[in-house]
This record gives C-alpha cells, structure tokens and sequence, in this order.
C-alpha cells in the first residue's frame, strides 16, 4: 500500500513530492494523487499550507529575541538554543527526520511515512510526559499538562491506527527493529537532554548588553523579536513608546497593544493555526473512524446507539460550550483542541458508517473474513483504506473551519493570552487606531489559510470523484 | 498431506440437519427457512456439487460451514457441521463448527476451509497488490518470514497458471482480467493448501472458455494437493464435467442427492427432472423452453401428486403445501446409493431414511477424458 495521498497535514507535504514525480502510479491512492497535484487549486492551497509548516517549523529560527551566538563580556555562548522549547526541539528534530527520510528513496513512501509518524509521535510523547512530569513536580498545574498528554496519547492512537499499523504489519523484521532502536536512540537522548528553557526570560538583556558594549560580537535572527518581547526598554532606551507602532523598517507589520512585534507573533502564531486545525480535526476523524466504523459494520443495534449519539453531539453548539469551558477551567488551547474534536467527530462517523455499511457486504469483505482475518484488521486493514476517502476531504474543511473557531474564540477575547494567535491580534484590531497592521495582517492570514484548506479540499473531491476519473 | 491420517471411510465434513433462517420481509411474517435440515457429507478427495436456483440454500449451507451468516439477522436454528469426523479424536462437541468460538473459527478459515467466490472482479481488495493480499492469508496461518510468505505467494500464483508470477504479485487487481482475478482468488485460497474448498458459483461471472480454464485448474489442483471440493452451481454442464457426487437441493432442502451419473440417468425427483428438462439441448428447435416446474416457482403452489418415480407403493408422492416436502418427508435411500426427498408410507420403507453418505470419486481418467 502507498499511501501517497496528499493529505493536508504538514508532515506529510515533502512526501507528497516523491509521490507526484513517479513515472506512473499504478494503485488507485497514486492515481488520485496524480489527478490531485494536476489541479491548480491544489497547489496553491498547498503550497500555502507548506510555507505555514515551515513558518511553525522554523519560527524560533525566524523571529527571537535571543542571538544564536554571542560573545558577551569575554564569553561565547548560544542564549538561542537555551531558551530553546521542547516543543520547538520536536519540531525541528521531526522535521529533520522528513528530511532524512526523504533521502531514502529506496524505501517505500508508505514506510517512510510510517517510519516518521512513529518517530514524531514517540517525540511528541517523551516531551509531554517530560512537561507532564514537571508539571507535576512543581505542581504549578496539573490540569493543562495531564490534557496535553491526552492530546498527544489520541495523536499517538490516530497515527498508529491509520499510518504505522497498516504499514508496520507489512515492513520486514529488520526495518521494524532499526525504527524501533532509531526511536528509542531519539527518543531516550530527547528524555535526557532535557530541554527546558528558564522560566523568567528578561529579552531586553540583550539590546541592554549591546547598549553598555559588553558584547563583542553577536549573530541574530532575521527578525530580532521573540512574540513575547514586549520592549519594555523601549521607552527608556529611546523615548518612543513600543505600543501600537504602525509597520516601519524595524517592524514590517507594527507592534501590537503590549508593544511585542507583530510579525514576530504572526510567524509563532502559524503553530496555533496549524495545531488546532490538525489536532482538533484529528481527534475528530479518530473518534468519528471508530465510532463510524463500529456502527456501519456491525449496523444492528450498534448502530441505533451510534445514531442516536451522533444526534445528541450534533446539537451541542460548540462555541457555546467552548464559552463554558473557558469561563470554568481557564483559557487553554489543548483543552480547546479536545472540546473541538470530541464535538465534531458526527459528520465524519456518518460518512464512515455509510461507506462502511456499503463495504462490508463487498466480496473482498467477505472473502478476507472467510480467510480467517482478524476483525480489527478487516475494519481498519480491508475496509478503511476504500472508505477513508470522502472523510479526508470533510478533514480539510474541518481543519479550516477548527481555525475559524479558535480565531472566532480568540477575537472574543476568549483565546490565549500570553501565546500569539491570529484572532487575538485581530481582537486588538478594534482599539489599534492607526496600527492598520494588525487589522490587515491577521485577517489575511485567517482568509488566506482558511482559502487554502477549502481548496485543498475542493481539489480533493474533484480527484476523489469517480465521474471526473477517465 | 493431511488428509492421509483420515481413514479414507470418514467424511471429511458431516453437515447433519443444519437449519438456518432469516427474518421474514413482513413485521410479523415468518421467519425464512433458508436452509430447511439439510444433510451433506463430503469424503476427502471429493467433489460434491450442490445444484439448485438461486434462494435455495446452496450458498447458505456453503457459508455456514465457515459461520460466515451474519447472526442476526441470521440464525442457526438447528444442526451441526461436524468437522473431520467425530472419531477422530477430540470430544463429542469439539468438532462441531458450528460451535466454535470466533478464534477457533479463525483457524479453519482460510487454513482447513478455504473459499472462492462468484465475482472475481469485487472479491480482491482494490487497495491492495495482488502479492499483498495472498501473503496476508498465508502469515495469517502459518509462521513463515516475509521472505518465505513471498515464495509461498509466488508459488501459489505459479501452481494457478499465472505466468511471470514474481511480476504480477506487484500488481493491483484492476490491472488483471477476470478470469485472472480468478485464478488469483484460487491462488489465495489454496495458498494455505486447504483440505476443502468451498466453490461458490466459481466460474458464473466469466466466460465460456475462461470458465473451462477455470474449472481444468480446480480439477488439476485437486489432484495435485489432495483436497475436496464443494462446488456451488446452477450450470449442469459444470456439474456433469466436474462433479463426483450430486446434491440437488430446493427451497432449503435437499431433494435428491447422489452419484453423477445416477442422477443424470435416472433423475427420481420431479424437481430434478424439471432442471434437467429444461436444459436446453443443442440443434433441437423448441418454441418454448421448458420452465423446471410448469408454473410453480415457489413450493406452495406445486400440484399434489409429484409422485417419486420410479412410482414406488412405499412411498408417498410428496405435497407441496407448507414446508416443502412435508413435515414427515425425509431423504429416503430409495435405490442404492440415491437419496430422494419424500415421505414413506410403510415402516420398513421408512427405514430407508439415513442421512447421505457417498464416498465415491470419478476415476481420473474419465474425468480427464471428459475434459
């Protein structure tokens, strides 16, 4: 199987280049792909996405306060890679994985895939326990750290159920046992590396230390201003208050009502973007597979319950809810991704459970349970990969429409606070006078991404649709 | 070979009295007796073919012995499907199929049973390369590497006539015509090497010649690998190629059961004889051809008097009201080695009444003759 369906997540985007130059696919999944990546739609709305993957990849690379070398009063040091995140660590280390994976073009796309997931899941995990762990320890807030972990535990499931399994079952015994001993290497240095940046970042030390010339040299990002550096020396250093300034040379698109820099927040705030529309969506499509399979392929009573729950969650409303539970529990953005997931799986189980009712009296269904197959792997091994398709593209557009709902949150006033997201800027829009930055820049970004996954989407059904096939 | 520790006397699947139904179409409408107590006894090396329309239970029974019938809105009301015979080893209950758990299930399928089914063009999985899906089958049951599975896989589409076997397993099933999607369903089930195959209307989705192809390929595997067969059809002209013994089955029951030639020669069933009347014969004009029952196509509407021939005083003609047969109506040995579906009159006829058992192939020969 190779699966080189151009899925909207980010990871999968530099695979999609591998698939798209082979002479000829000859599996349906290739075909669609051809037909996909033939559309104009879909490449702009690709290469939308891709640019917003890199922007979160790279973004502490782009825009930071802290140089990435600097030799102050006599001493070399990185400030850059101590203030370092773990989750700005798992984003570069997964992308350098894509990357190296890349290079093995012997290997299969679905193994490279698969052989990536599981690295990056395995990332993902030992970061969130590790901040878990924290959490934990300094019991500041078990709350937020324990609904992380849960995130990441569903992502976990998502990706072995619908990448690694599949292709773990068929990859051979030694290119199991070198992932596995390459992710315990990863994983296990990443647990001991222990990536965990101060808690009190001062980022005008920097521009201070330049100001007394106890720095002899120093090598800054492109954009030197972290999302949170309110420029709090501004005003003493040069009289100029840092709030609200309209774009100039220093700051392309302004700053913003705390006086942080507008771009800066924008590039960190492609992470939220992406996050949410990803996480939320996969948690829904996770629930809505299983629950949607479950009820298709037993049908029966199953599915009189399954049905009967569909219509109970389709009526929650869930910027209501999402109100609730930010007035109850406090803003946070992984209990958001869950109460967006958790909600929005109906429509995907109603596509699976319909596909799944038609496929399940299909002879190849039949004939793999007269083959002595497992249940699990007749559901997600023979049935999934034919039914999978019309749930990819509602993805997309639940993806775009996830954002919406943050952006919606967060221009209440809702959202994140201290973290930057598109529709905060935009809420401070409503008092930015003459800053026109944060009212152009956020809202194209929220159109242009939301464009880009409905195109993406759009090209999606045209190269799924049977009638448009020759 | 497995089958060499039977002793060649034991049926290698008994089916005794296996009742299955379905909900009826109506609220409150009885329940369809799709399979009515039929009796079925397969000996190793056999091929029995089981003929009938279509809704009379054939692919029922078949399915049933893999417990293939969704439960609900099936049901197994009655019977047992006793496996490799009760006296070979293993207690009174273990050999039941039909009361096997699902995981026991899993082992004979595909492993001891295997099946084929009558669309080749839907029955491989479209995803999947043809390599891929023989290999599932064979590392579902035997533990081999993947090295070896590619080997057995290779072998298995060799055996069924696939030629550059190492090629084609790399290809999709979309990328094969029918009667090689066929051969391939054959190369997955016998992959296993099966000591049955269940042959659901094999060869009915494809064409005449691809059908003989088809139909030489089961009978060479089965010499080759030493396997039975039961083979599901309405076409005669397959059954009198192919098959060793008959059983002719309607409305859920057997009617008439037998070697092949007995019951083409000597059809004693007026059901049987319809189906063969109808068979069109080849250079001789007809205006009509005949239907198998003149008129009746369900067994409420069949006249009294369908009388057992040759008409024999012990036996009473059959009616044709409620269960199909009468409630008393049994298959009755009425010659020799022939079974017929009808109700005795006497108690010494009634005797007669045993359930069928044939163990009886073709020479070799005449079936290569034949061919």
């Amino acid at each position: 199987m190779t699966k080189s369906t151009p899925a909207p997540a980010p990871g999968n985007s530099p695979q999609n280049g591998g698939g798209a130059t082979k002479p000829l696919p000859r599996s349906f999944i290739g075909q669609v792909g051809m037909r996909f990546a033939g559309q104009w739609g879909a490449r702009v709305g690709l290469a939308w996405v891709v640019t917003l993957v890199l922007l979160a990849v790279f973004a502490p690379l782009l825009a930071s306060s802290h140089p990435f070398v600097w030799k102050a009063d006599g001493e070399v040091s990185s400030p850059w890679l101590e203030h370092l995140t773990a989750v700005d660590a798992v984003l570069l280390l997964s992308f350098a994985t894509a990357m190296v994976l890349l290079i093995f073009r012997r290997v299969s796309v679905g193994a490279r895939l698969a052989a990536w997931a599981w690295l990056t899941s395995l990332l993902a995990a030992v970061a969130a326990t590790r901040s878990a762990q924290q959490l934990l320890e300094s019991q500041a807030d078990d709350g937020p750290g324990l609904v992380f972990v849960l995130v990441v535990l569903m992502l976990i499931g998502l990706g072995a159920i619908l990448v690694v399994l599949p292709i773990a079952s068929a990859a051979g015994g030694r290119a199991k046992l070198t992932v596995g001993l390459v992710g315990l290497l990863i994983g296990g240095g990443f647990w001991f590396a222990d990536v965990s940046p101060p808690a009190n970042v001062v980022y005008s030390q920097y521009r201070e230390a330049a100001a007394a010339e106890r720095v002899d040299w120093m090598v800054l990002p492109p954009l030197a201003y972290s999302p949170n550096d309110y420029q709090r020396d501004a005003m003493s250093a040069t009289g100029v208050d840092p709030r609200l300034l309209p774009p100039t040379l220093t700051h392309p698109m302004g700053t913003d009502e705390g006086g942080a820099d507008v771009l800066s927040r924008m590039i960190h705030a492609t992470r939220i973007a992406l996050a949410i529309g990803l996480i939320a969506t996969g948690i829904a499509v996770a629930l809505g597979i299983l629950i949607g399979g479950l009820m298709g392929y037993f049908a029966g009573w199953v599915d009189l319950i399954g049905m009967r729950l569909v219509e109970i969650f389709s009526a929650i409303p869930v910027i209501f809810l999402l109100i609730m539970i930010v007035a109850f529990y406090g803003r946070n953005l992984y209990l958001m991704m869950v109460i967006i997931g958790v909600t929005g799986w109906v429509g995907y189980a109603i596509f699976i459970r319909a596909e799944f009712l038609k496929l399940r009296r299909m002879d190849y269904v039949q004939a793999a349970h007269a083959c002595g197959t497992p249940l699990w792997s007749i559901l997600f091994k023979h049935m999934l990969p034919n039914g999978v398709t019309p749930v990819l593209v509602l993805a997309s557009f639940g993806i775009a429409s996830a954002i919406l709902t943050e952006s919606t949150l967060s221009f209440l006033g809702l959202g994140l606070v201290e973290e930057p997201s598109w529709g905060q800027l935009l809420n401070q829009a409503r008092r930015a006078g003459d800053q026109w930055g944060l009212t152009w820049f956020p809202g194209l970004a929220i159109f242009l991404t939301v464009f880009a996954y409905n195109l993406v989407g759009e090209a999606m059904r045209d190269a799924l649709d049977p009638r448009s096939a020759d | 070979m497995p089958t060499e520790d039977l002793r060649a006397e034991t049926p290698l699947i008994e089916i005794h009295d296996l009742s299955v139904s379905f909900p009826g179409s109506g609220k409150c409408a009885p329940r369809t007796q799709a399979a009515d107590g039929v009796d079925l006894s397969i000996y190793p090396r056999q091929t029995l073919a089981v003929v009938g329309e279509s809704g009379s239970g054939k692919s029922v029974s078949a399915m049933s012995i893999l417990q293939l019938i969704p439960t609900p809105p099936g049901n197994y009301d009655r019977g047992e499907i006793i496996w490799r015979g009760r006296a070979n080893g293993g207690n009174a209950d273990g050999d039941n199929l039909l009361a096997y758990s699902d995981k026991q299930m899993r082992n004979i399928r595909g492993n001891q049973v295997a099946m084929i089914f009558q669309e080749p063009m839907t029955s491989l999985n479209p995803v999947y390369t043809i390599g891929q899906q023989i290999m599932e089958a064979v590392l579902l049951h035997q533990t081999v590497s993947r090295t070896e599975a590619t080997a057995v896989a290779e072998q298995a589409l060799r055996d069924v006539g696939i030629a550059d076997p190492a090629s084609r397993l790399k290809e999709y099933p979309h990328q094969l015509s029918g009667g090689m999607r066929q051969r391939v369903m054959i190369a997955m089930a016998l992959a296993c090497q099966p000591e049955l195959l269940l042959a659901d209307e094999p060869t009915t989705a494809l064409d005449v010649t691809i059908q003989a192809q088809i139909l030489e390929l089961l009978r060479k595997l089965q010499r080759e690998k030493n396997m039975s067969i039961l083979l599901i059809t309405h076409d005669l002209g397959v059954v009198a190629e192919n098959a060793d013994v008959v059983a002719v089955m309607y409305a859920g029951r057997i009617v008439e059961f037998g070697r092949v030639e007995t019951i083409f020669k000597t059809p004693m069933h007026p059901y049987t004889r319809g189906l063969l009347r109808s068979m069109p014969v080849l250079g001789r004009k007809v205006d009509r051809l005949d239907t198998v029952m003149d008129g009746a196509t369900i067994p409420d509407d069949f006249p009294d008097g369908f009388a057992v021939q040759p008409h024999d005083p012990a036996f009473k003609p059959i009616a044709g009201r409620g269960r199909y047969g009468g409630d008393d109506a049994r298959l009755h040995e009425v010659l020799p080695e022939h079974w017929v579906l009808c109700a005795a009159q006497k108690e010494d006829a009634a005797k007669k009444a045993t359930r069928p058992q044939l163990d009886y192939r073709r020479a070799s020969e005449v079936i290569a003759a034949t061919s």
